[in-house]
């Protein structure tokens, strides 16, 4: 019956279920877009949540981390590597090219935070070198191959693979003796197992370092990137709220075009309905007619709206990640079951007025004879 | 003994200044399986005394008895149940769903009902209208004649105890009026209920029992 009558008027019927379509396609592509690049913001930051980064603090009386220091953190962190660097910055030249700034870092430990390529990649560095890979392809540079740093030569022994998709910077990678003529490093990075391990730790060498009795000094500067890592979900859940909010609002519009179409097709019939309750159908049945209408028009539109955000969300996933099979996962999919339950709730809602209304018609007054 | 009484009804009509009195007091009653006509010059009270007869409307004043039980203080919901239980409408323009079948629009009034099935009866009512074999054209494939044969068939279905009648045979040609008059006077002697139309076309008075006349708001017989 409410079927029938959602076909009887098969253009206002096809507009009201587009106007739904269009809402849940924006809602649900939202949505999955903000998944997308939650899942991709997951992927690249997911090997820096568990890393605290340590360097002088402010009140430090030496310029930089010193050897007791380092010693001291050592002692305190006993799951996880801790790696001292020393930095410094040079150009590099070759037949080929110049480079001329290289971040020149010097340390020991090269396993946890360097992905080399080379055939027998090496865990700890006490002499030769590392290069990242565009450095070295820019300056024609391979395996093998001698860099001067400081008056010195040093061979090739690994190439630094750049993880970041943001452009690899120019990095040498020598061994600490190479910047003997300093006592103090510049940073003290630790590795931890995870991210919450990572925060402890940080938390621990605060304390440790930072306070004396009462009064709170910044003898060492602690940065853990779960701290980054937390701004960057913030981040997240503000630009997913924002994203939902403007789906959110092409559903309410989608909603009005529904109430438009409910309300127009009621007044129409307003003597056929005068009908039915003259012949002794009850307002409840004549309401419950009305919402199944607006609930066929939510459910019809908001099918086909899925489904065409399933191919939208399939396109955005494949532009940011990569692979467009990623919207089938939860975390993305549910914003198409969330769509189609908001096109229909958002129906039956707005149903709801012009069903209210064609039910408490009086009789006599819509039959109008 | 009356099937349905109408005692010193009054109907006022206030649209905004102005007060329309379009019953003035009208006594009446009919008998299961008679026939009565109501006529009138256009704008006597006629439709209005239906209403109140038919359960659409309460009146101002004086009391509606339906089978003996005094309705008149009945809510719109208890008003409900009695016309779907007790009432059948045939209206001037027929009042068919467009959209549903013949026999569709037959069962319409017990169509929100699962308790009965009344598909067969549905079945039964055309083809004694003779629409046995109009079952599945809609409205707009069938005649005036035919539509409103639909209608008095619908009118049936919950096996009501009075007929109300509202110029039936108005939007249709004297031989068609005709025959569907005959009709519906053998179909409410069949199912012995009484029957109430309005007319102000004389021919219809020869298909009746008896005649009253309204003449503005007030009943002669
Ligand atoms: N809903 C209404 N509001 C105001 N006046 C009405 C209404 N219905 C009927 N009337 C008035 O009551 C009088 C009787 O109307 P009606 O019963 O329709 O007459 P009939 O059916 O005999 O032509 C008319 O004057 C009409 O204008
Ligand atoms: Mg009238």
């Amino acid at each position: 019956m409410a079927w029938r009558n959602l076909g009887r008027n098969r253009v206002r019927t096809a507009l009201a279920a587009l106007g739904i379509v269009i809402g849940v396609i924006s809602i649900a592509s939202m949505g999955m877009a903000s998944a997308a690049i939650n899942q991709q913001a997951s992927a690249q930051l997911g090997d820096l949540g568990n890393k605290v980064s340590v360097s002088a603090g402010e009140d430090a009386e030496e310029n930089g981390v010193t050897q007791t220091q380092v010693e001291r953190i050592d002692d305190l962190v006993s799951a996880g590597t801790v790696v001292e660097q020393k930095s410094d910055t040079t150009s590099l030249s070759s037949r080929a090219d110049t480079v001329d700034v290289v971040t020149v870092t010097a340390v020991t430990e090269v396993a946890e935070p360097y992905n080399i390529t080379s055939a027998n990649p090496p865990e700890t560095l006490h002499s030769g070198a590392l290069l990242t890979n565009q450095t070295a392809e820019t300056l024609g540079l391979g395996v093998g191959d001698p860099v001067k740093y400081d008056g010195s030569l040093y061979r090739i022994r690994g190439i630094i693979t750049t993880t970041s998709r943001f452009g690899g910077f120019a990095e040498l990678v020598v061994p600490l003796s190479a910047m003997a003529d300093r006592d103090e490093y510049d940073t003290v990075d630790i590795y931890a197992d995870s991210g919450s391990d990572a925060a402890r730790i940080a938390d621990r060498l605060d304390s440790e370092f930072n306070s004396y009795g009462r009064t709170e000094e910044k003898i060492l500067e602690i940065r853990s990137t779960s701290d980054a890592r937390e701004g960057v979900n913030k981040f997240m859940r503000t630009l997913k709220l924002g994203l939902l909010g403007i789906g959110s609002i092409s559903l309410l519009v989608a909603s009005v075009a529904i109430l438009n179409v409910m309300l127009m097709s009621t007044i129409e019939r307003r003597g056929e309905i005068g009908v039915l309750r003259a012949v002794g159908i009850r307002r409840g049945e004549v309401l419950r007619m009305i919402l199944t209408e607006a609930m066929f028009l939510g459910a019809v539109g908001g099918l086909v709206g899925s489904l065409a955000s399933l191919g939208v969300g399939a396109f955005i996933f494949d532009k940011i990640t990569q692979n467009a099979m990623d919207v089938l996962v939860w975390p993305s999919s549910k914003y198409l079951v969330y769509g189609f339950l908001f096109a229909v709730f958002a129906s039956l809602l707005s149903g709801l007025y012009p069903a209210w209304k064609a039910a408490n018609d009086p009789p006599v007054e819509a039959l109008g004879e | 003994m009356s099937i349905i009484e109408l005692e010193g009804v009054v109907k006022r009509y206030e649209t905004g200044a102005e007060t329309v009195e379009a019953l003035k007091g009208v006594d009446f009653s009919a008998a299961r399986g008679e026939m009565v006509t109501v006529v009138g010059p256009s704008g006597s009270g006629k439709s209005t005394m239906l209403n109140m007869i038919g359960l659409l409307d309460s009146p101002t004043a004086g009391s509606v008895i339906l089978d003996g039980q005094d309705v008149t203080g009945f809510s719109e919901d208890e008003r409900t149940e009695e016309r779907r239980a007790e009432l059948g409408f045939v209206f001037q323009s027929f009042h068919l769903l467009p959209m549903l079948t013949a026999v569709e629009n037959v069962e319409l009034p017990s169509m929100w009902d699962t308790s009965v099935d009344r598909h067969d009866r549905a079945v039964d009512l055309l083809e004694r209208v003779g629409l046995g074999d109009r079952l599945t054209h809609t409205p707009g494939e069938l005649s005036g004649g035919q539509q409103q044969r639909v209608a008095i068939a619908r009118s049936l279905i919950n096996e009501p105890e009075i007929l109300l009648a509202d110029e039936p045979t108005g939007n249709l040609d004297q031989e068609t009026g005709g025959t569907i008059l005959t009709e519906m006077q053998r179909l409410t002697e069949e199912e012995n209920i009484a029957v109430v139309a309005i007319t102000h076309d004389t021919q219809l008075e020869e298909f009746s029992d008896r005649a009253v006349n309204l003449v503005d708001g007030v009943l002669h017989t």
